[in-house]
């Protein structure tokens, strides 16, 4: 027979109405009841039964003294509540002020909570994602060591899988190839961005493969998978496996058939990708040898493999490798390099977190300042509730439910500030996304929902405890006979919380201020070239195949002065070496040279300043061997009267022509290192065009007549480096802003507060002021007598939070080589903005307060 | 009038008491009643009456052993007090001495 139990919330009901000493005698009554019944009759009634039997037990002698008392407080949230309704009518102006700043305040937090949760979703969508690691290589150098994701391409993954049992699989790509690959079907071309991967590509990352065997998808070189988009554009059908089509990018080109169509990979994702070739074309194209860093590895690992243990094997494990003397080797979480993505001197350095925790905190300081207000506001307003508070005490309240009452009201406000916070939420989400640079959406799911919920109700709880406790704590025999003196104290926590928020808005503007200029000096800095008006499109078609022709034809245009072409994206950078050796070379110095590989004209067009030497040119016939270096490199190597030196570099020689004097072409976050430019007629991508000045849109039309008839096919893809360069800053630009919005909120939170507080305190000393005007005193001098505190305070706030600010400016600068000189205006600028702020804010009241009428405020008594 | 301090209910309460002996808990004795009257009982009902029976101190209790069947808890065991038993008595007295005055009956119970 099946072991039937008595109804368990019959049992918890009981356990809840009866006194202690009585539960166990009952319960076991009752059970025996229930074996009897269970016995006679059928499950449902002996339950029925026994529930008839609980309610039984519902009698005076059974329950519990105080469930009545306990029960009572259901009774007194609908009294609290119709209070906390009838008091936000009385008092409209207070209610409002609470009511905008906890709603901007909880619309803030949601929209930073919403970016960051984004933010940590990032590379997590992955279904094996907590067994994915990417191979890390620390490069020893003479100036640090360097970390990155580029591993020797063919080699690293095979040699991962074959002598460390932890690894269950391990994959390769190729590095990210910066310009489009273009395919071909019929007349048609369409671009997109691709990489070579390997065959079990698939089997690790969890992108959605919609059509095709992942499997088979890449079994032999003729094989591509591409994204729905491409096939749609090239097919107009999403089912496009088995179709054919021929890819080409730069001088490479191949008729290959579409194995497999998979969903773009989403804004989750950092890897993006619009098609995917095999590996084994990538790997005829490189020298497969340990020297070379040239694709990413990845790998899964077994499941509760111990990685710290695994990472110190892999440490020495590079330096059996030929050329990899200096390298360290370790396994990083695949989904951790977005948000921690730097690396100093071979310690990590932060990344993206440290924007993600920014934001966090400006949050939480946004809803901090909201509560304050709060805070402030209903302790300033205290007095009025004394006689409420004195009665309430006399008829028999006891503490507790007076706590209760009041914070039961600012719960009851923070829900609707909720309630509109969301509202507004829903309102600027679109230009949020635009800041962001995000795909934000409403918060729909019911975790969230309920998770703001308990945020609203602990910032319900946050700003209604200081005043719910200190107004509860008053003596009713002192509060009805009118002794109604705040306590110093009270005025002490009321003051510092003024100054805290002030501190707070000061440090805010400051950062504005400092990051907006150190952004516009970023941007306006000299670069050692001119960025602008120079228009870069990828060398495609014609510019491939005969880039002379294609340079010497584009040169004749009107409004086009030079034109070059070079084997990097300028604002991205390129590659480097260390294989460079010279006369008087530290064996062990291990230098790191960047290389810009570059066509005739290039240093002309981008009007970079020749120290020494000369350029490129076709008059000198063949310049291969040729390399112009900057003034770096040149001091690194230690050479005196460099040009004419021969020096050895990749098994061969090559001569110094030419000493460019120092130019930014990395980003502004790096000293610049050295570096040579090499000419390079075989390897180019980019070509750039230096135009004149207005007459953009000419050169482009002309560009765009010259293509239809001699490249026909490609479609002019142009970008200015200028463009090109902003994006490079564009974290510090959102961030730049994000950081002015949220600093102009809290500044008009604050301003809020202290409105309602000047409101208050013009209202309390209405008489005083009535009293002082008749026996003559100035307008001016009551607006100075009312201001004065408030004055002080901000002055306070402003001493607290410059040397504060100073310091993290200074912290944040020191992201940068290249960085501005923390003025002393910014902090003038920031004090002075705070106070003449206040004193407006005061000012509108007090002038308000002080032109009244005295009949009027002292006639009423 | 004489004050006979037990209902109905009561008294037939203290009598199942006295019946039961060691077995007198509240789940037994609602048994008990039902079984001997026929009349449905909640052991609520029972119980209730129990420990008022006990306020005015005409029964005691105590604890008795934890038993398997009811789970492992123990039980209230009820015992009659001597006052509850000479109460018990007086009502019945009371009641004989009733019916003995009661006309064309009278001879019968004698």
């Amino acid at each position: 027979m099946k072991n039937h139990q008595p109804p368990k919330l019959a049992n918890q009901f009981l356990e809840w109405i009866l006194k202690a000493d009585l539960v166990e005698e009952v319960l076991g009554d009752l059970e025996e009841k229930f074996d009897t019944q269970i016995n006679k009759k059928s499950p449902l009634k002996a339950k029925t039964n026994y529930w008839y039997q609980v309610l039984n037990y519902l009698r005076p002698f059974a329950i519990r003294n105080n469930l009545i008392t306990d029960l009572n407080p259901f009774f007194m949230w609908t009294h609290n509540l119709k209070l906390a309704f009838r008091n936000s009518i009385r008092d409209k102006s207070t209610f409002f002020i609470n009511l905008i700043g906890l709603s901007t305040g909880l619309a803030c937090t949601i929209l930073i909570a919403l970016w960051v949760m984004d933010e940590w979703q990032v590379d997590k969508f992955h279904e094996k994602e907590s067994q994915l690691y990417t191979a890390m290589i620390h490069h020893g150098q003479s100036d640090g060591i360097n970390t990155n994701d580029y591993t020797q391409g063919g080699l690293l993954d095979k040699a991962l899988l074959a002598d460390f049992p932890e690894v269950a699989a391990a994959t390769q790509e190729s590095e990210a190839i910066p310009m489009p690959f273009i395919l071909t079907k019929e007349a048609q071309k369409v671009k997109g961005f691709g990489k070579f991967v390997r065959p079990n590509f698939f089997d690790l990352f969890s992108f959605e493969l919609k059509a095709g065997d992942r499997k088979t998808l890449f079994q032999d070189r003729q094989s591509i998978a591409i994204s729905e988009e491409l096939a749609l554009k090239l097919f107009d059908t999403k089912n496009a496996v088995g179709k054919t089509v021929e890819w080409e990018i730069l001088t490479l080109k191949e008729k290959v058939t579409v194995t497999g169509v998979f969903k773009r990979p989403g804004a989750n994702s950092t890897n993006q990708f619009d098609l995917l070739l095999p590996f084994q074309i990538y790997e005829n194209l490189i020298n497969v040898q340990w020297g070379n860093y040239n694709s990413k590895t990845y790998v899964q690992l077994h499941e509760n493999v111990d990685v710290a243990a695994l990472n110190a094997r892999l440490k020495p494990y590079m330096k059996e490798k030929p050329g990899n003397e200096k390298e360290a080797l370790f396994l990083k979480p695949y989904a951790d390099s977005y948000l921690y993505g730097e690396y100093e001197n071979g310690e990590l350095a932060g990344g993206r977190i440290e924007y993600v925790r920014l934001f966090s905190m400006i949050a939480f300081f946004i809803l901090l300042i909201a509560c304050i207000n709060f805070m402030n506001l209903s302790t300033a307003k205290a007095t009025r509730k004394l006689k409420e508070v004195g009665v309430r005490k006399t008829i028999g309240a006891d503490r507790k439910s007076l706590i209760e009452q009041y914070l039961g009201e600012s719960i009851f406000i923070t829900l609707l500030a909720l309630i509109s916070s969301l509202i507004l939420v829903q309102l600027f989400l679109p230009q949020f996304n635009v800041l962001t640079g995000k795909t934000l959406t409403f918060p729909t799911s019911l975790p969230i929902l309920s998770g703001l919920l308990g945020v609203s109700i602990i910032t319900g709880i946050l700003a209604g405890s200081y005043p719910a406790l200190y107004l509860s704590s008053f003596s009713p025999a002192k509060v009805l006979k009118g002794s109604t003196n705040s306590s110093t104290g009270e005025l002490w926590i009321r003051k510092i919380l003024v100054v805290f928020q002030f501190a707070l808005s000061v440090i805010l503007i400051v950062a504005v201020l400092v990051v907006y200029k150190q952004i516009d000096f970023i941007q306006t800095k000299n670069l050692g070239y001119d960025k602008e008006n120079v228009l870069t499109f990828p060398s495609e078609g014609m510019a491939a195949n005969n880039l002379e022709t294609f340079l010497n034809e584009i040169k004749k245009m009107p409004g086009i002065i030079n034109a070059s072409s070079t084997g990097y994206s300028f604002t991205e950078g390129g590659s480097w070496t260390t294989g460079l050796s010279w006369e008087g070379k530290d064996p062990e110095a291990n230098i790191r040279f960047s290389n810009l590989g570059v066509y005739y004209d290039f240093i002309e067009t981008l009007g970079v300043e020749m120290l020494e030497g000369r350029t490129f040119s076709k008059a000198f016939g063949t310049e291969e061997n040729n390399l112009i270096m900057n003034e770096t490199a040149i001091k690194v190597m230690g050479l005196t009267d460099p040009v004419g030196k021969v020096i050895d570099m990749w098994g061969g020689k090559a001569t110094i022509i030419g000493v460019v004097k120092d130019f930014h072409f990395q980003s502004l976050h790096e000293a610049v290192s050295p570096m040579f430019f090499k000419f390079n007629p075989e390897f180019l991508l980019t070509v750039m065009a230096r135009i004149e000045k207005g007459k953009e849109k000419e050169v482009i039309q002309n560009l765009e007549a010259f293509y239809k008839t001699n490249n026909p096919g490609y479609a002019l893809n142009y970008t200015f480096l200028d463009t090109e360069f902003a994006v490079q800053y564009e974290a510090e630009a959102r961030v730049s802003a994000l950081a002015q919005y949220f600093a102009g909120l809290a500044i008009i939170i604050s301003c809020l507060g202290l409105f309602g507080l000047v409101t208050f305190s013009a209202q309390r000393r209405q008489k005083e002021i009535g009293v002082r005007k008749v026996l003559g005193a100035s307008t001016l001098s009551l607006v100075r007598l009312l201001s004065a505190e408030f004055t002080k305070m901000v002055l306070v706030a402003i001493f607290i939070a410059l040397p504060i600010s100073y310091y993290i400016a200074q912290y944040w600068l020191e992201g940068f080589a290249f960085k501005i000189a923390l003025e002393p205006w910014f902090f003038i600028v920031a004090g002075l903005g705070a106070l003449s702020i206040a004193w407006l804010t005061v000012g509108i009241q007090t002038m308000k307060a002080a032109n009244l009428n005295p009949t009027q405020t002292l006639k009423a008594e | 009038m004489k004050e006979t301090k037990l209902g109905e209910f009561e008294e037939v309460l203290l009598l199942l008491v006295g019946i039961l002996g060691d077995d007198a808990y509240a789940f037994k004795i609602a048994e008990e009643f039902e079984s001997q009257t026929g009349r449905a009982v909640s052991i609520g009902s029972v119980h209730s009456t129990l420990s008022r029976l006990g306020d005015k101190g005409f029964l005691k209790s105590e604890m008795g052993e934890p038993s398997a069947t009811r789970g492992g808890r123990r039980k209230r065991v009820y015992e009659i007090t001597a006052y509850g038993e000479r109460t018990l008595r007086a009502s019945r007295d009371f009641k004989m001495d009733l019916w003995s005055q009661f006309p064309g009956l009278a001879f019968r119970l004698t």
